[in-house]
């Protein structure tokens, strides 16, 4: 089921839920969300709106002073995101959406929500200290350019993830 | 007597760019209209009202010996002023030049507009009755009258007030009339005023300290206009005092009459109904003049003849139960209507309950709950249960922008919601959630967006939607509010401890009484017409009463006060030469020898 499609009216009425905006809030990069009079300016220029057009971020910054925290730590769109901040730039009134969604990408990873890949991924990045797999492609390019070849294990990458606690995180289950 | 010579009339059609041509056959028009008895030369023009076109009709009165000129064009309101000018310069009297208005049928945008064919034939019609009209018109001469150097203001709100000061200062003898027994208006009942956040009594006193004591001015409070009669520069104006049963002469203000007062009644007025009076009572601390009043419906003395106990407590001797009703007669040059607006009962919107559960309220009534002079001395409770609200939600445009109330935007009730919002937050319940639900919001003062955005930042939350209804939870007599949020088209419950309506601002009661008497228009909301909404936004119909405030329509106290300050501007206009001169119909004979012409 998407629970995005808000088209449908016998969706049961919602209780807000005004600890989850405090938890949120507190966070002072978030702090401005207040100041949204959901104008739509941010939709309007997202790239991830482009292609998914069930995302938008004007209702998901209403979602969130709304208090709907299920409702919006189990969304999979706010794993989407392309980092691009075009939503910050066209924004009428300095609300910081991208660091908005990255708190509540954390509170999402915490509450057991983070998307598998996502989870494999930083998995990797502890083991190998690479984003990508490399591949014996690779690692003849880089003797054919007379670079050392690379660490078998990303060491340092592992304590760093680790002192972020990102090695803590579980996936969230997949239907 | 002399043969009646026939009037020579000319008739000049308008094109009003395209506005007129473009939708009526303007050279059939013309060519009808040749015909006509009286008609002695018919042309169009582009503008008549550009410098061209006067050049043209001044040549035309000249050239083809014109007495008597018709302009079919557009509304009088806007340019008759600019025609009676225009032929005046050539000889014609101002009564014998005449703008119809042929425009409306033709206009684009206009609510009258017609197809062409039926906006030639509308046309026609009025320019034949204009030119019959014309054709009769008897020369009336001009007299010349005294201009009373006085002024009657009708309404002792911050608009009548501020134009009374006006034109007291200016040197006119000033009398204001006010209905409740203290001057100030709404505006001593707001606590605070945005954008500011200022005490609203504290700024207001000022003003109505100064007109108490301003030699110019006097207060008739607890008092109505009964009738008008006369012309601008001599209206004669009878008043009548309801009496307050107390002399206002001897009494001091003490309160000992109030202490010693057994009947205890709702304050339907300075409590909003929220709090009690006593029969007897002073209306708040700011009150001017700061003198008892004794409510007779609700005296035990009035009642069954019995009590008394005010009048033994008074040590002035001020309580005197033998007033009768007083009636005033005046003579003034001008009269400023500043009758000001009440707050919409919002009962007949049922969905909400007011009247019903017992913690639904309105702005007004919030506005007195928040007050350190209100009945709760400024601490916000619950009426059910005299607990503070933990959550309180707030509900735009109720009765207004509803076509099954009132139509309009009443324009003060965002930013009142707003302040309240504010004040709760920042002085009264910090901790207290508070939703606004709204359709739009508009805030387009001077600062006043920026009030908004300060209020978003407090963390007030606004709801995109109107909201279904409101329901009781019977257990704790608290609320839940449905709306819809459009942001994120899904319906929500809010769980709430207060609700507060934010009604539409409506004409006072007695609003139409006071239309006839001065017989000047009400629009369709009831509000008294300007001439022009746009161009004349202060005078009336009738010469010599200008209106101000919210009298006018719903306006804040900026607006209120820029408003009175034009009327009085107009009032000293016609008044200040000492004499006007006017058409002899309009003035009785024994007042022309007074007035020695």
């Amino acid at each position: 089921m998407d629970r995005r499609d808000n088209a449908s009216s016998s969706a049961p009425a919602l209780g807000p839920d005004a600890s989850f905006r405090r938890d949120v809030l507190r966070h002072e990069e978030a702090r401005g969300l207040y100041a949204c009079f959901s104008c739509g300016a941010c939709t309007a220029g997202c790239p991830i709106s482009e292609v998914f057009p069930e995302f938008s971020p004007r209702k998901l910054a209403k979602r969130v002073k709304l208090g709907l925290k299920r409702d919006v730590l189990e969304d999979p769109y706010i794993w989407r995101c392309t980092t691009c901040r075009g939503c910050e730039q066209h924004c009428p009134q300095n609300v910081r959406l991208y660091d908005i969604l990255n708190v509540l990408k954390n509170m999402a990873a915490e509450a057991g929500f983070a998307p598998p890949a996502w989870v494999e991924q930083t998995r990797w990045v502890m083991r190998t200290g690479l984003v990508y797999p490399r591949d014996a492609a690779l690692a003849k390019k880089r003797r054919a350019r007379s670079l050392p070849a690379l660490m078998s294990r990303g060491e340092q990458a592992e304590r760093l993830i680790a002192r972020t606690g990102a090695d803590k995180i579980k996936a969230r289950e997949e239907p | 007597m002399a043969a009646k010579r026939e009037p020579r009339i000319g008739l000049f059609l308008c094109h009003c760019g395209k506005n007129i041509a473009g939708g009526l056959d303007l050279e059939a028009l013309a060519e009808s209209s040749k015909g006509l008895a009286g008609i002695a030369y018919v042309t169009t023009h582009k503008f008549c009202c550009s410098e061209g076109g006067q050049a043209e009709i001044a040549g035309a009165i000249r050239g083809q010996n014109l007495d008597r000129v018709i302009v079919a064009a557009c509304e009088p309101s806007l340019h008759l002023l600019t025609f009676q000018r225009c032929g005046e310069e050539a000889g014609i009297e101002p009564q014998f030049a005449d703008l119809v208005d042929i425009r409306k049928w033709t206009m684009p945008g206009s609510p009258q507009k017609v197809d062409p064919g039926l906006a030639l034939e509308e046309s026609r019609k009025t320019v034949e009755l204009a030119v019959k009209r014309m054709r009769l018109k008897r020369p009336v001469p001009l007299v010349t009258v005294k201009a009373e150097q006085a002024a009657l203001v009708i309404g002792g709100g911050i608009a009548g007030l501020e134009a009374a000061l006006d034109l007291a200062d200016k040197g006119y003898q000033v009398h204001v009339v006010e209905r409740q027994p203290t001057i100030g208006g709404k505006m001593a009942l707001l606590y605070k005023v945005y954008p500011t956040n200022d005490c609203a009594p504290c700024i207001l006193a000022p003003k109505t300290a100064y007109a108490n004591i301003h030699p110019k001015i006097e207060l008739l409070t607890n008092a109505e206009v009964r009738s008008v009669k006369g012309h601008v520069g001599g209206f004669r104006v009878e008043i009548v005092q309801s009496p307050r049963y107390v002399d206002t002469d001897t009494c001091t203000g003490c309160g000992d009459c109030v202490a010693a007062c057994p009947r205890r009644v709702r304050d339907d007025v300075y409590a909003a109904g929220l709090g009690p009076r006593k029969a007897v009572f002073i209306p708040y601390d700011q009150a001017i003049p700061r003198k008892a009043v004794i409510d007779a419906a609700n005296c035990l003395y009035f009642r069954n003849g019995t009590c008394r106990l005010c009048e033994k407590a008074c040590l002035a001797g001020a309580i005197d139960f033998n007033q009768q009703p007083r009636t005033i007669g005046l003579s003034v040059g001008a009269i400023i209507v500043a009758t000001g607006f009440e707050e919409y009962v919002p009962s007949a919107k049922t969905e909400y309950g007011f009247g019903r559960f017992g913690n639904v309220v309105t702005q007004f009534q919030l506005a007195r709950l928040l007050d350190i002079d209100g009945p709760t001395k400024g601490r916000l409770l619950r009426p059910t249960d005299g607990r503070e609200p933990r959550t309180i939600v707030m509900i735009q445009c109720v009765g207004s922008r509803d076509e099954t109330a009132h139509p309009y935007c009443s324009g003060i009730c965002c930013m009142y919601a707003l302040k309240h919002a504010q004040i709760i937050r920042e002085m009264v319940l910090p901790e207290t959630e508070i939703h606004i639900c709204y359709i739009d919001m508009r805030t387009p003062g001077k600062g006043f967006e920026e009030y908004y955005r300060r209020t978003r930042d407090m963390g007030i939350l606004f709801i995109h939607g109107k909201p279904s209804e409101v329901a009781e939870r019977p257990e704790t007599k608290s609320l839940v509010v449905k709306v819809e949020d459009m942001d994120i088209g899904r319906p929500l419950e809010l769980e709430a401890d207060l609700v507060v309506l934010s009604c539409a601002s409506v004409p006072p009661a007695g609003s139409e009484e006071l239309s006839r008497i001065l017989g000047i228009e009400r629009d369709d909301s009831g509000f008294f017409k300007e001439l022009h909404p746009k161009l004349r936004p202060v005078e009336t119909r009738v010469r010599g009463v200008y209106l101000c405030g919210a009298a006018q329509g719903p306006k804040d106290i900026p607006a209120s006060i820029l408003q009175a300050r034009a009327a009085a501007s107009f009032a000293d206009g016609e008044l200040r030469r000492g004499t006007i001169r006017l058409p002899a119909s309009m003035v009785k004979a024994e007042e022309i020898e007074k007035g020695g012409a």
